[in-house]
């Protein structure tokens, strides 16, 4: 299979303004590469400021690489070519209830990238509209609902909703599940886990909950420090962690694990 | 004896056009030196019956008890003022989201020594001051706060999520309280700093063992600290037992639904697999289905849920359903604190 999405080298690193010789640059993100197939996901953890939501931000283009390409179905994605880049990766952030705008209707909501992404016109928009919202779940009559309406399970299908209208061929999710109760949350997963098989989706999944993780994703790639510690299949990390953050994040769930394996 | 006894406690709402009920008949019993788990999902009330323990819910809800003993005290006959000092002396609480809970315009000292029991100081008002002192730096130990002279004069907001809970912890415990109620205290934080909460709570526990009552909205994140767990859903009592009992034999179809919903409890699960799950949402508070409240989603329901189940007793474990899951057979009693 070919390779969907192909990362060469990305990296990020701010600049600190100052004089001459006393300018310092942070280096947030180290040189880094991967790539990632047309119905796979990659999962990425690590704790607080090791780069994961830098590099989420970098590949849907919030924020230009300091080097390094990224290159989509084979052609390279340029700063400039957002029009490209947003028709093809599209992200969920993980406090749903915020990235939308309370006033605005879904419907509203879910045009906006239509209208400025696709030739369609008004009738057919609203079409893809109704479709979308049926595929992750919910009414077609919904749209005419303000964000404030639906519940937080709600919210985040209407995200995916947003995400999935101008079919996209990468979702990234950032932390998307964590902020879900227990029984929304197992939903979820099955609604992404379907729309996946039937859209050749790839996902790049950033999270802390290694059961998702395990059950989710087919690699895994740890960073620490703007670092790649570890990466590789997910069940042979899981199952032998060779590196020492990897074991201690490991670790800290794993004692969760053991009681109910007694 | 119990340490803690509430029947039937009712939390009710007042409105302008209705009242609405919104913590609906739980009990709740807690022993002495036991860490009791409380599980939920958002909108079940599990917050709302820890403010009603402590009491600090305002003129807005009106709580209602059958009983409610506190180690052998009626606290239902006492007076209001009684009452408070009773229950300001005995049990502390943690509230959600340290980082908000703390005052940001006093350092972390003067909020600590604020806490501090006056009646614990001897001596002339200059030794006290002293001695006050002495007593935070000694909480922020206790706590796991080595650098106590930064920490002490640093605001909430210079320090970390973690931390700030830590010295919630310490404000908790500096009247020695013999209940700590801990509402999600690690909500928003990860997992690396999750275990050193959790190891922290439970070594109190075991070192002066203090009771906690630990309230969470994920069944598979407390299930290691835990003695019993309580399983409320949208304000009605689902189950209670033993950690083992819940999470092996639960009898309830929602407990069952929430421990099936876990991928990482279901281990043997092939990846990419669907995961089991109840349909539909939880209900908000202005829509509750009559009856047993999870009756439009229950994969059991029958037409006699429309009445509310009593709670049934097995050997300590408690149910609240009217087809409860498993067939009960008379089985030893599991063995109390098994991990």
């Amino acid at each position: 299979m070919a390779e969907l999405l192909r990362v060469e080298e990305l990296s990020k690193s701010y600049q600190q303004k100052g004089f001459w010789l006393q300018k310092q640059i942070t280096t947030v993100l180290e040189p880094i590469s991967f790539s990632i197939q047309a119905h796979k996901t990659l999962a990425i953890i690590g704790e607080t400021g090791s780069g994961k939501s830098t590099l989420a931000k970098l590949l849907v283009g919030a924020e230009p690489a300091s080097s390094g390409n990224i290159h989509l179905n084979g052609q390279v994605l340029r700063d400039g070519s957002y029009k490209q880049r947003c028709q093809h990766i599209r992200m969920i952030f993980q406090d749903s209830g915020t990235t939308l705008n309370p006033s605005l209707t879904i419907l509203q909501l879910l045009d906006e990238p239509l209208k400025l992404n696709t030739p369609f016109n008004e009738k057919k928009r609203k079409e893809l509209i109704r479709t979308t919202l049926q595929k992750v779940g919910l009414l077609g009559d919904h749209m005419n609902f303000y964000p404030h309406m639906f519940s937080g399970g709600q919210k985040q299908r209407i995200s995916l909703a947003r995400a999935i209208i101008l079919q996209p061929q990468v979702i990234i999710l950032d932390e998307a599940l964590a902020a879900l109760d227990p029984s929304l949350r197992s939903q979820m997963i099955n609604l992404l886990l379907d729309l996946q098989q039937q859209m050749g989706l790839a996902y790049i999944l950033i999270s802390h909950n290694l059961g998702i993780i395990r059950h989710f994703s087919d690699d895994i790639m740890v960073l620490s420090q703007g670092k790649v510690v570890e990466s590789g299949k997910t069940l042979d990390v899981m199952n032998k962690p060779q590196h020492k953050v990897t074991q201690k994040l490991l670790m800290s769930q794993n004692f969760q694990l053991k009681s109910k394996k007694i | 004896m119990n340490l803690l006894d509430i029947r039937n406690l009712s939390i009710e709402l007042i409105g302008d056009n209705q009242n609405i009920l919104a913590v609906d008949k739980v009990s709740l019993s807690m022993k002495e030196g036991e860490v009791r788990g409380l599980v939920g999902e958002s909108g079940s009330g599990k917050s709302l019956l820890a403010q009603a323990i402590v009491g600090v819910l305002n003129d807005k809800w009106h709580v209602h008890a059958d009983r409610f003993h506190w180690r052998g005290i009626d606290l239902l006959r006492l007076s209001i003022e009684e009452r408070k000092a009773l229950l300001s002396r005995d049990i502390a609480m943690i509230f959600q989201e340290p980082m908000a809970c703390l005052d940001p315009t006093t350092t972390i000292g003067d909020q600590l020594a604020e806490a501090i029991d006056a009646s614990s100081l001897t001596g002339f008002f200059w030794q006290k001051q002293k001695q006050r002192h002495s007593a935070a730096i000694k909480l922020l130990h206790k706590v796991g706060i080595k650098s106590h002279s930064a920490c002490l004069n640093s605001y909430p907001h210079q320090l970390t999520e973690a931390l700030c809970q830590r010295v919630m912890i310490a404000i908790a415990l500096a009247r020695r309280p013999i209940l700590l109620i801990a509402d999600e205290p690690t909500a928003a934080m990860e997992n690396t700093n999750q275990g050193q909460i959790f190891r922290l709570l439970s070594s109190l526990n075991q070192l002066k063992s203090m009771s906690i009552l630990l309230i969470s909205h994920d069944l598979e994140n407390i299930t290691h600290w835990t003695h019993t767990i309580t399983v409320m859903y949208s304000g009605q009592f689902v189950e209670a037992g033993t950690t083992e009992q819940i999470f092996r034999k639960s009898l309830h179809p929602y407990t069952r639904a929430l421990v099936n919903s876990s991928p990482s409890a279901n281990f043997h699960l092939p990846a990419k697999s669907r995961l089991m799950t109840l349909p539909g949402s939880i209900p908000i508070l202005q829509h509750l289905p009559i009856g047993c409240r999870l009756g439009p989603r229950c994969p059991r329901a029958q037409q006699a849920c429309v009445k509310a189940p009593s709670v049934t007793n097995f050997h300590g474990h408690k149910v609240s359903c009217h087809f409860p899951l498993t067939p009960i057979k008379i089985q030893p009693k599991a063995v109390k604190g098994v991990c």
